[in-house]
Protein backbone atom coordinates (compact mmCIF):
# COMPACT_ATOMS: atom_id res chain seq x y z
CA UNK A 1 0.00 0.00 0.00
CA UNK A 2 2.91 2.26 0.79
CA UNK A 3 4.43 1.40 -2.62
CA UNK A 4 1.21 2.30 -4.32
CA UNK A 5 1.25 5.68 -2.64
CA UNK A 6 4.89 6.15 -3.67
CA UNK A 7 4.30 5.13 -7.27
CA UNK A 8 1.19 7.34 -7.56
CA UNK A 9 3.40 10.39 -7.40
CA UNK A 10 4.75 9.36 -10.82
CA UNK A 11 1.36 8.75 -12.45
CA UNK A 12 0.79 12.37 -13.40
CA UNK A 13 2.36 12.30 -16.92
CA UNK A 14 -0.48 10.05 -18.04
CA UNK A 15 -2.94 12.82 -17.18
CA UNK A 16 -1.90 14.68 -20.33
CA UNK A 17 -3.03 12.00 -22.81
CA UNK A 18 -6.01 11.32 -20.53
CA UNK A 19 -7.10 14.93 -20.90
CA UNK A 20 -6.71 14.60 -24.67
CA UNK A 21 -8.83 11.41 -24.55
CA UNK A 22 -11.38 13.19 -22.45
CA UNK A 23 -11.57 16.13 -24.82
CA UNK A 24 -12.05 13.85 -27.83
CA UNK A 25 -14.62 11.73 -25.99
CA UNK A 26 -16.55 14.84 -24.95
CA UNK A 27 -16.35 16.23 -28.48
CA UNK A 28 -17.60 13.12 -30.18
CA UNK A 29 -20.10 11.72 -27.70
CA UNK A 30 -22.06 14.75 -26.52
CA UNK A 31 -24.42 15.18 -29.44
CA UNK A 32 -25.16 11.46 -30.00
CA UNK A 33 -25.74 11.10 -26.25
CA UNK A 34 -28.14 14.04 -26.24
CA UNK A 35 -30.02 12.71 -29.26
CA UNK A 36 -30.28 9.28 -27.67
CA UNK A 37 -31.56 10.70 -24.38
CA UNK A 38 -34.11 12.87 -26.20
CA UNK A 39 -35.36 9.82 -28.07
CA UNK A 40 -35.60 7.75 -24.91
CA UNK A 41 -37.38 10.57 -23.10
CA UNK A 42 -39.95 10.87 -25.89
CA UNK A 43 -40.46 7.11 -25.76
CA UNK A 44 -40.89 7.26 -21.98
CA UNK A 45 -43.67 9.86 -22.41
CA UNK A 46 -45.48 7.83 -25.02
CA UNK A 47 -48.37 6.92 -22.72
CA UNK A 48 -48.54 10.24 -20.92
CA UNK A 49 -51.11 12.75 -22.16
CA UNK A 50 -49.48 16.13 -22.64
CA UNK A 51 -49.98 19.08 -24.91
CA UNK A 52 -47.35 21.32 -26.49
CA UNK A 53 -44.60 18.96 -25.35
CA UNK A 54 -41.04 20.10 -25.97
CA UNK A 55 -37.98 18.14 -24.90
CA UNK A 56 -34.50 19.58 -25.07
CA UNK A 57 -31.37 17.87 -23.80
CA UNK A 58 -28.12 19.54 -22.74
CA UNK A 59 -25.52 16.94 -21.75
CA UNK A 60 -27.50 14.57 -19.56
CA UNK A 61 -29.97 17.20 -18.38
CA UNK A 62 -33.42 17.06 -19.92
CA UNK A 63 -35.68 20.10 -20.06
CA UNK A 64 -39.30 19.05 -20.28
CA UNK A 65 -41.81 21.72 -21.22
CA UNK A 66 -45.42 20.68 -21.66
CA UNK A 67 -49.02 21.40 -20.73
CA UNK A 68 -50.39 18.69 -18.48
CA UNK A 69 -54.05 17.98 -17.91
CA UNK A 70 -53.80 17.04 -14.25
CA UNK A 71 -51.36 17.40 -11.36
CA UNK A 72 -50.86 13.63 -11.36
CA UNK A 73 -50.19 13.60 -15.06
CA UNK A 74 -47.66 16.33 -14.64
CA UNK A 75 -45.78 14.50 -11.88
CA UNK A 76 -45.94 11.24 -13.72
CA UNK A 77 -44.48 12.85 -16.86
CA UNK A 78 -41.51 14.25 -14.93
CA UNK A 79 -40.99 10.94 -13.13
CA UNK A 80 -41.06 9.04 -16.41
CA UNK A 81 -38.28 11.18 -17.84
CA UNK A 82 -36.28 11.02 -14.63
CA UNK A 83 -36.43 7.24 -14.84
CA UNK A 84 -34.82 7.21 -18.28
CA UNK A 85 -31.33 5.61 -17.91
CA UNK A 86 -28.58 8.19 -18.37
CA UNK A 87 -30.72 11.22 -17.48
CA UNK A 88 -29.04 13.19 -14.73
CA UNK A 89 -31.53 15.98 -14.08
CA UNK A 90 -34.97 16.94 -15.35
CA UNK A 91 -35.72 20.63 -15.59
CA UNK A 92 -39.45 20.66 -15.04
CA UNK A 93 -41.03 23.36 -17.17
CA UNK A 94 -44.41 21.67 -17.32
CA UNK A 95 -47.58 23.48 -16.35
CA UNK A 96 -51.19 22.62 -15.97
CA UNK A 97 -53.44 23.67 -18.85
CA UNK A 98 -55.73 26.49 -17.80
CA UNK A 99 -59.04 25.57 -16.25
CA UNK A 100 -62.12 26.78 -18.13
CA UNK A 101 -64.99 27.90 -15.97
CA UNK A 102 -67.59 27.50 -17.31
CA UNK A 103 -66.37 24.83 -19.68
CA UNK A 104 -67.83 25.95 -22.99
CA UNK A 105 -67.72 24.01 -26.25
CA UNK A 106 -69.61 24.89 -29.39
CA UNK A 107 -70.21 23.74 -32.95
CA UNK A 108 -71.41 26.31 -35.43
CA UNK A 109 -72.64 25.53 -38.90
CA UNK A 110 -73.00 27.95 -41.76
CA UNK A 111 -73.45 27.37 -45.45
CA UNK A 112 -69.96 26.12 -46.21
CA UNK A 113 -68.36 25.00 -42.98
CA UNK A 114 -68.68 23.73 -39.48
CA UNK A 115 -66.53 25.45 -36.87
CA UNK A 116 -65.75 23.69 -33.63
CA UNK A 117 -64.65 26.10 -30.94
CA UNK A 118 -64.35 26.52 -27.21
CA UNK A 119 -62.66 24.07 -24.90
CA UNK A 120 -61.87 20.42 -25.23
CA UNK A 121 -60.54 18.40 -22.30
CA UNK A 122 -57.85 16.28 -23.98
CA UNK A 123 -56.07 16.08 -27.33
CA UNK A 124 -57.71 12.68 -27.84
CA UNK A 125 -61.17 14.19 -27.30
CA UNK A 126 -60.37 16.95 -29.70
CA UNK A 127 -59.19 14.47 -32.31
CA UNK A 128 -62.27 12.31 -31.80
CA UNK A 129 -64.59 15.29 -32.20
CA UNK A 130 -62.85 16.42 -35.37
CA UNK A 131 -62.96 12.90 -36.78
CA UNK A 132 -66.66 12.54 -35.92
CA UNK A 133 -67.42 15.94 -37.45
CA UNK A 134 -65.72 14.99 -40.69
CA UNK A 135 -67.49 11.63 -40.79
CA UNK A 136 -70.97 12.95 -39.91
CA UNK A 137 -70.94 16.02 -42.07
CA UNK A 138 -69.57 14.37 -45.21
CA UNK A 139 -67.88 16.87 -47.46
CA UNK A 140 -68.40 19.95 -45.32
CA UNK A 141 -65.25 21.76 -44.30
CA UNK A 142 -64.58 21.34 -40.57
CA UNK A 143 -62.60 24.11 -38.88
CA UNK A 144 -60.91 23.41 -35.55
CA UNK A 145 -60.81 26.38 -33.22
CA UNK A 146 -60.88 24.34 -30.04
CA UNK A 147 -58.32 24.84 -27.33
CA UNK A 148 -57.49 22.50 -24.51
CA UNK A 149 -58.67 23.24 -21.01
CA UNK A 150 -59.28 21.52 -17.73
CA UNK A 151 -62.62 21.46 -16.00
CA UNK A 152 -64.71 19.44 -18.45
CA UNK A 153 -67.85 17.92 -16.96
CA UNK A 154 -67.99 14.13 -16.75
CA UNK A 155 -68.94 12.30 -19.96
CA UNK A 156 -68.13 15.41 -21.99
CA UNK A 157 -67.09 13.36 -25.01
CA UNK A 158 -70.37 11.46 -25.16
CA UNK A 159 -72.39 14.65 -24.89
CA UNK A 160 -70.30 16.52 -27.47
CA UNK A 161 -70.43 13.62 -29.93
CA UNK A 162 -74.21 13.44 -29.62
CA UNK A 163 -74.47 17.18 -30.20
CA UNK A 164 -72.12 16.96 -33.15
CA UNK A 165 -74.47 14.40 -34.63
CA UNK A 166 -77.26 16.98 -34.36
CA UNK A 167 -75.18 19.58 -36.20
CA UNK A 168 -75.54 17.33 -39.25
CA UNK A 169 -79.30 17.89 -39.08
CA UNK A 170 -78.95 21.67 -39.20
CA UNK A 171 -78.91 23.86 -42.25
CA UNK A 172 -77.29 26.55 -40.18
CA UNK A 173 -77.06 27.27 -36.49
CA UNK A 174 -75.05 26.80 -33.37
CA UNK A 175 -75.00 24.26 -30.59
CA UNK A 176 -73.28 25.31 -27.40
CA UNK A 177 -72.44 23.16 -24.42
CA UNK A 178 -71.72 25.25 -21.34
CA UNK A 179 -70.72 22.90 -18.51
CA UNK A 180 -73.71 20.53 -18.59
CA UNK A 181 -76.17 22.90 -20.18
CA UNK A 182 -76.98 22.73 -23.90
CA UNK A 183 -78.20 25.64 -26.02
CA UNK A 184 -79.31 25.19 -29.61
CA UNK A 185 -80.25 27.72 -32.25
CA UNK A 186 -80.59 27.78 -36.02
CA UNK A 187 -82.66 26.07 -38.66
CA UNK A 188 -83.14 22.38 -39.32
CA UNK A 189 -81.99 21.08 -42.68
CA UNK A 190 -85.13 19.12 -43.38
CA UNK A 191 -88.70 18.98 -42.23
CA UNK A 192 -88.79 16.79 -39.17
CA UNK A 193 -85.18 17.69 -38.37
CA UNK A 194 -86.23 19.86 -35.44
CA UNK A 195 -88.26 17.01 -33.98
CA UNK A 196 -85.45 14.53 -34.61
CA UNK A 197 -83.00 16.79 -32.76
CA UNK A 198 -85.40 17.22 -29.86
CA UNK A 199 -85.77 13.43 -29.67
CA UNK A 200 -82.01 12.85 -29.82
CA UNK A 201 -81.40 15.33 -27.00
CA UNK A 202 -83.29 12.99 -24.68
CA UNK A 203 -80.27 10.67 -24.98
CA UNK A 204 -77.84 13.22 -23.53
CA UNK A 205 -75.72 11.65 -20.79
CA UNK A 206 -77.02 11.86 -17.27
CA UNK A 207 -76.61 15.27 -15.69
CA UNK A 208 -76.80 17.18 -18.97
CA UNK A 209 -79.81 19.33 -19.73
CA UNK A 210 -81.16 21.49 -22.54
CA UNK A 211 -81.25 25.15 -21.47
CA UNK A 212 -82.73 26.43 -24.73
CA UNK A 213 -83.71 24.75 -27.97
CA UNK A 214 -84.42 27.45 -30.53
CA UNK A 215 -84.07 25.27 -33.59
CA UNK A 216 -86.53 26.37 -36.23
CA UNK A 217 -88.08 24.09 -38.78
CA UNK A 218 -87.58 24.94 -42.45
CA UNK A 219 -90.68 26.33 -44.20
CA UNK A 220 -93.35 23.75 -44.88
CA UNK A 221 -93.90 24.05 -48.60
CA UNK A 222 -96.60 22.69 -50.85
CA UNK A 223 -96.85 23.60 -54.51
CA UNK A 224 -99.28 22.87 -57.29
CA UNK A 225 -98.71 23.90 -60.88
CA UNK A 226 -101.40 23.75 -63.49
CA UNK A 227 -99.84 23.40 -66.90
CA UNK A 228 -102.37 24.09 -69.70
CA UNK A 229 -100.04 22.85 -72.44
CA UNK A 230 -99.14 19.48 -70.93
CA UNK A 231 -102.65 19.36 -69.37
CA UNK A 232 -101.19 18.31 -66.04
CA UNK A 233 -101.45 19.33 -62.46
CA UNK A 234 -98.12 18.80 -60.77
CA UNK A 235 -98.13 18.52 -56.98
CA UNK A 236 -94.79 18.95 -55.23
CA UNK A 237 -93.62 19.59 -51.70
CA UNK A 238 -94.87 18.17 -48.44
CA UNK A 239 -97.99 16.68 -46.98
CA UNK A 240 -98.40 15.74 -43.32
CA UNK A 241 -99.19 12.02 -43.66
CA UNK A 242 -100.53 9.24 -45.83
CA UNK A 243 -104.19 10.08 -45.17
CA UNK A 244 -103.76 13.75 -46.01
CA UNK A 245 -101.74 12.74 -49.06
CA UNK A 246 -104.49 10.44 -50.36
CA UNK A 247 -107.19 12.99 -49.56
CA UNK A 248 -105.33 15.76 -51.33
CA UNK A 249 -104.66 13.72 -54.46
CA UNK A 250 -108.31 12.59 -54.51
CA UNK A 251 -109.50 16.19 -54.15
CA UNK A 252 -107.18 17.23 -56.97
CA UNK A 253 -108.62 14.45 -59.12
CA UNK A 254 -112.19 15.69 -58.50
CA UNK A 255 -111.41 19.36 -59.04
CA UNK A 256 -109.17 19.03 -62.08
CA UNK A 257 -111.33 17.01 -64.45
CA UNK A 258 -109.15 17.53 -67.52
CA UNK A 259 -105.66 17.50 -66.10
CA UNK A 260 -103.60 14.49 -65.26
CA UNK A 261 -102.45 14.74 -61.65
CA UNK A 262 -98.68 14.27 -61.29
CA UNK A 263 -98.05 13.44 -57.66
CA UNK A 264 -94.54 14.31 -56.46
CA UNK A 265 -95.56 14.94 -52.86
CA UNK A 266 -93.48 13.81 -49.93
CA UNK A 267 -94.89 12.96 -46.55
CA UNK A 268 -93.18 15.04 -43.87
CA UNK A 269 -94.04 15.98 -40.35
CA UNK A 270 -94.11 19.61 -39.27
CA UNK A 271 -97.16 20.81 -41.22
CA UNK A 272 -98.90 23.88 -39.84
CA UNK A 273 -102.27 23.17 -38.24
CA UNK A 274 -105.19 23.33 -40.64
CA UNK A 275 -102.97 22.36 -43.58
CA UNK A 276 -105.54 20.23 -45.40
CA UNK A 277 -108.38 22.65 -44.60
CA UNK A 278 -106.46 25.44 -46.34
CA UNK A 279 -104.88 23.52 -49.22
CA UNK A 280 -108.07 21.80 -50.47
CA UNK A 281 -110.00 25.07 -51.12
CA UNK A 282 -106.81 26.61 -52.51
CA UNK A 283 -106.62 23.73 -55.00
CA UNK A 284 -110.27 24.44 -55.84
CA UNK A 285 -109.33 28.04 -56.63
CA UNK A 286 -106.39 26.86 -58.75
CA UNK A 287 -108.77 24.59 -60.68
CA UNK A 288 -110.69 27.70 -61.74
CA UNK A 289 -107.61 29.25 -63.37
CA UNK A 290 -106.57 28.78 -66.95
CA UNK A 291 -102.98 28.43 -65.85
CA UNK A 292 -101.56 29.04 -62.45
CA UNK A 293 -99.40 28.14 -59.53
CA UNK A 294 -100.34 27.57 -55.94
CA UNK A 295 -97.57 27.96 -53.37
CA UNK A 296 -98.22 27.21 -49.71
CA UNK A 297 -95.35 28.26 -47.43
CA UNK A 298 -96.09 27.51 -43.80
CA UNK A 299 -99.37 29.43 -43.29
CA UNK A 300 -99.09 31.66 -46.34
CA UNK A 301 -100.97 30.73 -49.49
CA UNK A 302 -99.99 32.43 -52.73
CA UNK A 303 -102.13 31.79 -55.77
CA UNK A 304 -101.05 33.27 -59.07
CA UNK A 305 -102.41 32.79 -62.54
CA UNK A 306 -105.11 33.73 -65.03
CA UNK A 307 -108.80 33.44 -64.25
CA UNK A 308 -111.10 32.62 -67.15
CA UNK A 309 -113.25 35.76 -66.76
CA UNK A 310 -113.37 38.88 -64.61
CA UNK A 311 -116.00 37.74 -62.12
CA UNK A 312 -114.12 34.51 -61.45
CA UNK A 313 -111.01 36.55 -60.64
CA UNK A 314 -112.96 38.72 -58.21
CA UNK A 315 -114.59 35.73 -56.56
CA UNK A 316 -111.25 34.01 -56.06
CA UNK A 317 -109.55 37.15 -54.73
CA UNK A 318 -112.34 37.86 -52.28
CA UNK A 319 -113.51 34.40 -51.43
CA UNK A 320 -110.58 32.07 -50.90
CA UNK A 321 -109.13 33.66 -47.78
CA UNK A 322 -112.50 33.30 -46.03
CA UNK A 323 -112.35 29.53 -46.31
CA UNK A 324 -109.02 29.33 -44.50
CA UNK A 325 -108.46 28.28 -40.90
CA UNK A 326 -107.45 31.06 -38.45
CA UNK A 327 -103.96 32.62 -38.84
CA UNK A 328 -103.65 31.55 -42.47
CA UNK A 329 -102.89 34.25 -45.01
CA UNK A 330 -103.91 34.43 -48.64
CA UNK A 331 -101.98 36.36 -51.27
CA UNK A 332 -103.87 36.37 -54.55
CA UNK A 333 -101.99 37.37 -57.67
CA UNK A 334 -104.82 36.76 -60.08
CA UNK A 335 -105.09 38.31 -63.52
CA UNK A 336 -107.69 37.59 -66.18
CA UNK A 337 -107.02 35.59 -69.31
CA UNK A 338 -107.74 37.53 -72.54
CA UNK A 339 -111.18 36.48 -73.87
CA UNK A 340 -111.17 33.67 -76.42
CA UNK A 341 -112.37 34.38 -79.96
CA UNK A 342 -116.19 34.29 -80.40
CA UNK A 343 -117.66 31.20 -82.04
CA UNK A 344 -121.01 30.46 -83.56
CA UNK A 345 -123.77 28.55 -81.82
CA UNK A 346 -122.87 25.18 -83.35
CA UNK A 347 -119.28 25.34 -82.13
CA UNK A 348 -120.54 26.50 -78.74
CA UNK A 349 -122.76 23.42 -78.51
CA UNK A 350 -119.77 21.21 -79.43
CA UNK A 351 -117.66 22.85 -76.73
CA UNK A 352 -120.43 22.38 -74.11
CA UNK A 353 -120.85 18.74 -75.08
CA UNK A 354 -117.11 18.18 -74.98
CA UNK A 355 -116.78 19.74 -71.51
CA UNK A 356 -119.77 17.93 -70.05
CA UNK A 357 -118.54 14.73 -71.63
CA UNK A 358 -115.40 14.95 -69.51
CA UNK A 359 -117.05 15.84 -66.23
CA UNK A 360 -120.46 16.44 -64.72
CA UNK A 361 -121.74 19.27 -62.57
CA UNK A 362 -122.09 17.63 -59.19
CA UNK A 363 -124.60 18.33 -56.45
CA UNK A 364 -125.01 17.39 -52.85
CA UNK A 365 -126.95 14.07 -52.72
CA UNK A 366 -130.72 14.67 -53.02
CA UNK A 367 -130.20 18.43 -53.08
CA UNK A 368 -129.75 21.21 -55.60
CA UNK A 369 -126.57 22.56 -53.99
CA UNK A 370 -123.62 22.56 -56.40
CA UNK A 371 -120.53 21.08 -54.79
CA UNK A 372 -117.40 23.21 -54.72
CA UNK A 373 -115.45 20.65 -56.77
CA UNK A 374 -117.49 21.65 -59.85
CA UNK A 375 -116.31 25.27 -59.80
CA UNK A 376 -113.59 24.63 -62.39
CA UNK A 377 -116.02 22.96 -64.78
CA UNK A 378 -118.62 25.70 -64.33
CA UNK A 379 -116.01 28.39 -65.05
CA UNK A 380 -115.19 26.67 -68.32
CA UNK A 381 -118.89 26.40 -69.20
CA UNK A 382 -119.25 30.13 -68.45
CA UNK A 383 -116.18 30.97 -70.54
CA UNK A 384 -117.71 28.99 -73.41
CA UNK A 385 -121.08 30.73 -73.00
CA UNK A 386 -119.25 34.06 -73.19
CA UNK A 387 -117.84 33.06 -76.59
CA UNK A 388 -121.30 32.78 -78.14
CA UNK A 389 -123.06 35.81 -76.68
CA UNK A 390 -126.05 35.62 -79.01
CA UNK A 391 -126.94 31.98 -78.41
CA UNK A 392 -129.72 31.08 -76.01
CA UNK A 393 -129.06 28.05 -73.89
CA UNK A 394 -131.33 25.55 -72.29
CA UNK A 395 -129.97 24.15 -69.08
CA UNK A 396 -131.63 20.81 -68.69
CA UNK A 397 -131.60 18.79 -65.48
CA UNK A 398 -131.90 14.99 -65.46
CA UNK A 399 -132.06 12.40 -62.68
CA UNK A 400 -131.86 8.64 -62.49
CA UNK A 401 -135.03 6.58 -62.00
CA UNK A 402 -134.58 5.99 -58.26
CA UNK A 403 -137.33 7.32 -56.07
CA UNK A 404 -140.54 9.07 -56.80
CA UNK A 405 -140.85 10.48 -60.32
CA UNK A 406 -142.44 13.67 -59.07
CA UNK A 407 -139.59 14.27 -56.67
CA UNK A 408 -137.07 13.52 -59.41
CA UNK A 409 -138.80 15.99 -61.69
CA UNK A 410 -138.69 18.69 -59.01
CA UNK A 411 -135.04 17.91 -58.16
CA UNK A 412 -134.02 18.08 -61.81
CA UNK A 413 -135.74 21.43 -62.18
CA UNK A 414 -134.14 22.85 -59.04
CA UNK A 415 -130.71 21.63 -60.09
CA UNK A 416 -131.07 23.14 -63.57
CA UNK A 417 -132.19 26.39 -61.97
CA UNK A 418 -129.22 26.33 -59.54
CA UNK A 419 -126.85 26.10 -62.49
CA UNK A 420 -128.66 28.91 -64.32
CA UNK A 421 -128.44 31.05 -61.18
CA UNK A 422 -124.72 30.31 -60.92
CA UNK A 423 -124.22 31.50 -64.51
CA UNK A 424 -126.23 34.65 -63.93
CA UNK A 425 -124.29 35.35 -60.79
CA UNK A 426 -121.12 35.05 -62.85
CA UNK A 427 -122.31 37.96 -64.96
CA UNK A 428 -124.17 36.32 -67.86
CA UNK A 429 -127.56 37.77 -68.84
CA UNK A 430 -130.43 35.80 -67.32
CA UNK A 431 -132.50 35.96 -70.49
CA UNK A 432 -130.06 33.74 -72.35
CA UNK A 433 -130.80 30.77 -70.13
CA UNK A 434 -133.83 28.64 -69.54
CA UNK A 435 -133.72 26.01 -66.82
CA UNK A 436 -135.73 22.87 -67.62
CA UNK A 437 -136.12 19.71 -65.54
CA UNK A 438 -136.74 16.38 -67.24
CA UNK A 439 -136.69 14.11 -64.21
CA UNK A 440 -135.73 10.61 -65.28
CA UNK A 441 -137.53 10.74 -68.60
CA UNK A 442 -134.44 11.11 -70.82
CA UNK A 443 -131.90 8.54 -69.63
CA UNK A 444 -128.65 8.18 -71.60
CA UNK A 445 -127.72 4.91 -69.91
CA UNK A 446 -129.46 2.02 -68.20
CA UNK A 447 -130.82 2.66 -64.73
CA UNK A 448 -130.16 -0.91 -63.69
CA UNK A 449 -126.66 -0.28 -62.35
CA UNK A 450 -124.85 2.44 -60.40
CA UNK A 451 -122.68 3.48 -63.31
CA UNK A 452 -125.65 3.98 -65.61
CA UNK A 453 -127.54 5.90 -62.90
CA UNK A 454 -124.54 8.17 -62.35
CA UNK A 455 -124.51 8.97 -66.06
CA UNK A 456 -128.21 9.73 -66.02
CA UNK A 457 -127.87 12.21 -63.13
CA UNK A 458 -126.66 15.14 -65.21
CA UNK A 459 -127.00 18.68 -66.40
CA UNK A 460 -126.92 19.27 -70.15
CA UNK A 461 -126.40 22.54 -72.00
CA UNK A 462 -128.42 22.74 -75.18
CA UNK A 463 -127.86 25.68 -77.50
CA UNK A 464 -131.16 26.76 -79.01
CA UNK B 1 -23.88 4.61 -14.94
CA UNK B 2 -24.51 1.35 -16.74
CA UNK B 3 -26.04 3.35 -19.58
CA UNK B 4 -23.01 5.67 -19.78
CA UNK B 5 -20.65 2.72 -19.68
CA UNK B 6 -22.37 1.11 -22.62
CA UNK B 7 -22.42 4.41 -24.43
CA UNK B 8 -18.69 5.17 -24.40
CA UNK B 9 -17.04 2.05 -23.17
CA UNK B 10 -14.25 2.48 -25.72
CA UNK B 11 -13.02 5.64 -24.08
CA UNK B 12 -13.22 4.03 -20.64
CA UNK B 13 -11.21 1.05 -21.77
CA UNK B 14 -8.71 3.51 -23.25
CA UNK B 15 -8.45 5.27 -19.90
CA UNK B 16 -7.86 2.01 -18.07
CA UNK B 17 -5.18 0.94 -20.54
CA UNK B 18 -3.54 4.34 -20.36
CA UNK B 19 -3.53 4.11 -16.57
CA UNK B 20 -2.18 0.55 -16.71
CA UNK B 21 0.67 1.65 -18.94
CA UNK B 22 1.43 4.64 -16.76
CA UNK B 23 1.34 2.49 -13.64
CA UNK B 24 3.59 -0.11 -15.29
CA UNK B 25 6.16 2.55 -16.13
CA UNK B 26 5.96 4.42 -12.83
CA UNK B 27 7.41 1.51 -10.78
CA UNK B 28 10.78 1.57 -12.53
CA UNK B 29 10.86 5.23 -13.45
CA UNK B 30 13.60 7.31 -11.91
CA UNK B 31 12.94 10.90 -11.06
CA UNK B 32 10.89 12.90 -8.66
CA UNK B 33 7.22 12.48 -8.22
CA UNK B 34 4.69 15.07 -7.28
CA UNK B 35 5.43 16.77 -3.99
CA UNK B 36 3.36 15.86 -0.99
CA UNK B 37 1.91 19.33 -0.74
CA UNK B 38 0.87 19.45 -4.40
CA UNK B 39 -0.56 15.97 -4.06
CA UNK B 40 -2.84 17.17 -1.29
CA UNK B 41 -3.93 20.12 -3.33
CA UNK B 42 -4.68 17.89 -6.30
CA UNK B 43 -6.58 15.48 -4.08
CA UNK B 44 -8.63 18.36 -2.70
CA UNK B 45 -9.35 19.54 -6.25
CA UNK B 46 -10.48 16.10 -7.32
CA UNK B 47 -12.60 15.74 -4.18
CA UNK B 48 -14.21 19.11 -4.93
CA UNK B 49 -14.92 18.05 -8.50
CA UNK B 50 -16.39 14.75 -7.29
CA UNK B 51 -18.55 16.64 -4.81
CA UNK B 52 -19.68 18.98 -7.59
CA UNK B 53 -20.52 16.00 -9.78
CA UNK B 54 -22.51 14.23 -7.08
CA UNK B 55 -24.12 17.47 -6.04
CA UNK B 56 -25.12 18.02 -9.71
CA UNK B 57 -24.23 21.67 -9.38
CA UNK B 58 -22.66 22.00 -12.81
CA UNK B 59 -25.47 22.27 -15.37
CA UNK B 60 -25.92 20.99 -18.90
CA UNK B 61 -23.07 19.91 -21.08
CA UNK B 62 -20.43 21.06 -18.59
CA UNK B 63 -21.96 18.76 -16.01
CA UNK B 64 -21.81 15.88 -18.45
CA UNK B 65 -18.22 16.63 -19.37
CA UNK B 66 -17.32 16.77 -15.67
CA UNK B 67 -18.92 13.38 -15.08
CA UNK B 68 -17.17 11.97 -18.10
CA UNK B 69 -13.81 13.37 -17.03
CA UNK B 70 -14.14 12.06 -13.49
CA UNK B 71 -15.15 8.59 -14.64
CA UNK B 72 -12.23 8.47 -17.06
CA UNK B 73 -9.91 9.76 -14.32
CA UNK B 74 -11.15 7.19 -11.83
CA UNK B 75 -10.59 4.39 -14.30
CA UNK B 76 -7.20 5.84 -15.14
CA UNK B 77 -6.28 5.69 -11.49
CA UNK B 78 -7.53 2.11 -11.25
CA UNK B 79 -5.44 1.22 -14.31
CA UNK B 80 -2.43 2.92 -12.75
CA UNK B 81 -2.86 1.02 -9.50
CA UNK B 82 -3.21 -2.35 -11.23
CA UNK B 83 -0.29 -1.58 -13.58
CA UNK B 84 2.00 -0.51 -10.75
CA UNK B 85 1.10 -3.41 -8.55
CA UNK B 86 1.57 -5.92 -11.36
CA UNK B 87 4.90 -4.43 -12.42
CA UNK B 88 6.09 -4.47 -8.85
CA UNK B 89 5.08 -8.10 -8.56
CA UNK B 90 6.94 -9.00 -11.80
CA UNK B 91 10.05 -7.10 -10.74
CA UNK B 92 10.15 -8.66 -7.28
CA UNK B 93 9.76 -12.20 -8.80
CA UNK B 94 12.54 -11.74 -11.37
CA UNK B 95 15.11 -10.62 -8.73
CA UNK B 96 14.58 -12.89 -5.74
CA UNK B 97 18.24 -13.07 -4.73
CA UNK B 98 18.62 -9.32 -4.51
Amino acid sequence: MHGLFRWSGKWWPGIIPLVIFWAIAAWTSTEPLEADLAQRSVAALKDTVLDKRRISVAGRDVTLAADAFSADGRQSAVASVEAVPGVRLVNDETRLVPEAKPFVWSAERDVVRVTLSGSSPLPASKGRLMEAARANLGGVEVVDRMNLSRGAPPRFDDAALLLLDQVGKLKDGKITLSDTSVTLSGMARELGGREAIAAALKNLPEGYSVAANDIKAPPYIFQAYKDPVAVTLTLTGNVPDGNAHAALVAAAGRKFFREKVVDNLKESIGAPSGFAAAVVPALGALSRLSTGTLVVTDREVTLSGDALYENAASQIRAGLGKDFPPRWQFKPEISVKPPAAPVDATVCQQLFTELLGKARIRFEPGKADIVADSAGLLDRLIETALRCPTANIEISGHTDSDGDEGANQALSERRAQAVADYLVKAGLPANRFSAVGYGSTQPIAGNDNDQGKAQNRRIDFVVK
Amino acid sequence: MAYLTTFYWGWLVGSVLLGFAMGWISVVQRGKGVSRKLRWWLSALVAALVAAAFGRVVPGRFGYWLDLGLIMFALYLCGCAVGSWLRDWVVSRSAPSA
